[in-house]
């Protein structure tokens, strides 16, 4: 996927610095992370005050029973894009599965567990050498995956929590405490999750804008993904690479 | 310039001289100048009796003996002290419309005395009631009577007489009586007035005495749980009967009961439709949870209870409810079970992550203190982000 801007050096105009960037991010990827961020901010807003409904910050807001209502019928709301969200999402990759066109790079591997051991051990300075990645490493993919599993949590118990009667047609009662426990917990954890691993990677270790732009320069390929850049480069030009 | 204190002391004596003896005429005036034998000789008569406004015969016979043994005439009371404005013989005629007009008019006298209980009244769903025009609607000589009134309290402390406490529901009984026939068989009732229990409630343990407020309130129902909770947290009290004293902390935790407490707090007249204590357990006809017959335990009667709200649940619907239970492996070990798992999920991967971010950023920060003091270490290529080229020592080579 490189966009190869080759220079085009002029004897009379200093050589201008030219940057390869390299797609990361489709627009279709970028506009459902986009959606994720707005509906999953959402619903964590308007449901904190539900989980900490004994806290004076949270009864301060939810005082009366018309805000109650309110701040439920914006939860479900948000809840309904988040899922239309995962729903074109799980339809999307069942479509390119079909096509065979379904791409393996966030699947995890083997690789991946000796990637993060490599990297605490480089982080331990126990190692010189710090693990190099492919297209997504180890911590991307573990947020990928992290977030999968636990928006399943939350939206499987979430509907619990919405259609009790439904639900209790055919499961047992206690399905319903145990849901709401799930679902209070789950939320917490991957708010968490978002805060602490999340924003850390994509804010504080570096600034990656990547989701928004779709790009990354060549500069942060090299060093971020030498694997995937080593690849695509191969791929553009297989004689350069292999001189 | 030196007689003025001595002047000021004088005006100051004279004034309290002028003020002890406004005083002893008032209370010489307050004096009963009638003795009760003087009222009796008329009154003790069985077949006096007057005409009322509407044509009934109102009995003006008072018994001498009824009078001796109550509270007011054990303590040496006057008639006149409360029937005022009747001195010397004979006295003015009295008119009343009827009965009711009569003790209407005739019941403010006990203010005389008893002016916290009076003004207390005032706020009453009894005075509300005959401000609307309900005449029949309690004063004090309904529930205490006139001539017979009791000794309720103890002298001393106050306290209510253990005496006094079936008395109590036997009282309002006289107009709520359809109220009192289901409290006798309730688990209250029937502990108050078969056993002479001292742990059940009367009726003004939950309606309170003489500010009786109007219990079909929003606000009355958001503040019943509460009202529950004043015995049944009671260890002391419910470890007599093997009760126990979670219920209030498993209601609140749950959704209604979460609901039932915020609003009770915030917004004290808001209408709920979620229940509290008594649209489960029953509100003058409550019942141990283990009766055979009407008892929460019997799951049809509990499935009962929340199709009034949840018109179509399923019988395993009413499992919803922890049943004011903790979640244990042996109860709602589902619950139990997930409870468990984000006890360690939690802090082993919250934590796991915790460390790994530190470590990254601790090393980001020694490297970069180390960069500092290497300044020949310049940067490879400005303009990229810090990570990027920095420290060229520790970076592996890349591409």
């Amino acid at each position: 996927m490189s966009q190869a801007r080759p220079p085009m050096p002029r004897e009379s105009v200093p050589p201008v610095r030219t940057e390869r960037t390299f797609q990361r991010f489709t627009r279709g990827q970028r506009w459902e992370h986009g959606l994720l961020l707005v509906a999953f901010t959402v619903l964590l807003l308007t449901g904190l005050p539900q989980k900490y409904r004994a806290a004076a910050w949270s009864q301060h807001i939810l005082a009366t029973p018309e805000r109650v209502e309110l701040l439920r019928t914006i939860h479900r709301a948000a809840a309904v894009l988040l899922i239309l969200e995962v729903v074109y999402h799980l339809g999307h990759a069942l479509w390119l599965m079909s096509r065979r066109r379904l791409p393996g790079a966030m699947l995890p591997t083997w690789q991946d567990v000796r990637d993060a051991a490599g990297m605490l051990r480089y982080l331990l300075y126990l190692s010189k050498a710090k693990p190099r990645f492919g297209k997504y490493n180890f911590e991307q993919k573990f947020t990928y995956w992290f977030l999968f599993f636990g928006l399943g949590i939350l939206i499987a118990s979430g509907l619990i929590l919405w259609f009790p009667l439904f639900f209790t047609r055919f499961l047992p009662g206690g399905i319903i405490p145990a849901a709401k426990f799930a679902h209070s917990t789950e939320a917490i954890v991957a708010g968490g999750f978002v805060l602490l691993w999340h924003f850390y990677h994509v804010h504080v270790e570096r600034l990656n804008l990547s989701m928004f732009t779709g790009r990354l320069s060549e500069e942060e390929m090299r060093q971020q993904h030498p694997l995937e850049h080593e690849r695509l480069m191969a791929e553009a030009d297989p004689e350069a690479q292999a001189e | 310039m030196k007689r003025t204190p001595y002047r000021l002391a004088a005006l100051l004596l004279g004034l309290l001289g002028l003020g002890l003896a406004a005083f002893q005429a008032f209370a010489q005036q307050e004096q009963p100048g009638v003795s009760n034998d003087s009222c009796l000789a008329c009154h003790a008569d069985p077949n006096l009796s007057m005409l009322l406004q509407n044509g009934g015969q109102l009995s003006l016979f008072i018994d001498p003996e009824v009078f001796a043994q109550s509270v007011h005439g054990q303590g040496g009371y006057a008639c006149v002290q409360c029937h005022t404005g009747l001195r010397g013989y004979p006295h003015p005629s009295f008119q009343a419309a009827d009965r009711r007009d009569l003790s209407l008019q005739l019941y403010a006298a006990c203010q005389r005395c008893h002016s916290g209980e009076y003004q207390r009244t005032l706020d009453s769903a009894h005075e509300q009631a005959r401000d609307r025009g309900v005449r029949e609607a309690a004063v004090c000589t309904d529930c205490h009577g006139a001539h017979d009134t009791r000794q309720l309290t103890d002298a001393q402390n106050g306290a209510l007489l253990p005496e006094s406490r079936s008395w109590i529901p036997q009282t309002c009984a006289r107009c709520h009586n359809a109220i009192y026939e289901k409290y006798l068989t309730s688990v209250h009732g029937a502990a108050l007035l078969e056993e002479d229990n001292p742990d059940v409630p009367t009726c003004i343990d939950c309606h309170g005495v003489h500010s009786i407020e109007d219990p079909t309130t929003a606000a009355f129902r958001l503040r019943s749980p509460q009202l529950c909770a004043g015995c049944h947290t009671d260890p002391e009290r419910m470890g007599k009967y093997g009760l126990t004293t979670q219920v209030l902390d498993t209601y609140v935790a749950d959704f209604h009961g979460t609901t039932v407490t915020l609003f009770e707090k915030q917004s004290a007249d808001a209408d709920t439709n979620k229940p509290v204590c008594f649209d489960c357990h029953g509100v003058h006809d409550i019942r141990r949870t283990d009766d055979p017959v009407r008892g929460l335990q019997v799951r049809e009667n509990l499935l009962a209870r929340c199709q009034v709200c949840h018109p179509g649940a399923s019988s395993n619907f009413p499992d919803a409810w922890l049943s004011h239970y903790v979640p244990s492996a042996e109860r709602y070990p589902l619950v139990f079970a997930v409870d468990t798992f984000y006890k360690f999920f939690i802090p082993v991967v919250l934590g796991g992550m915790g460390l790994i971010v530190a470590l990254d950023a601790s090393w980001r920060v020694r490297r970069r203190l180390a960069g500092r003091r290497k300044p020949r270490a310049a940067p490879a290529s400005p303009g990229q982000p810090p990570k990027a080229g920095s420290g060229p020592q520790q970076e592996p080579p890349s591409g």
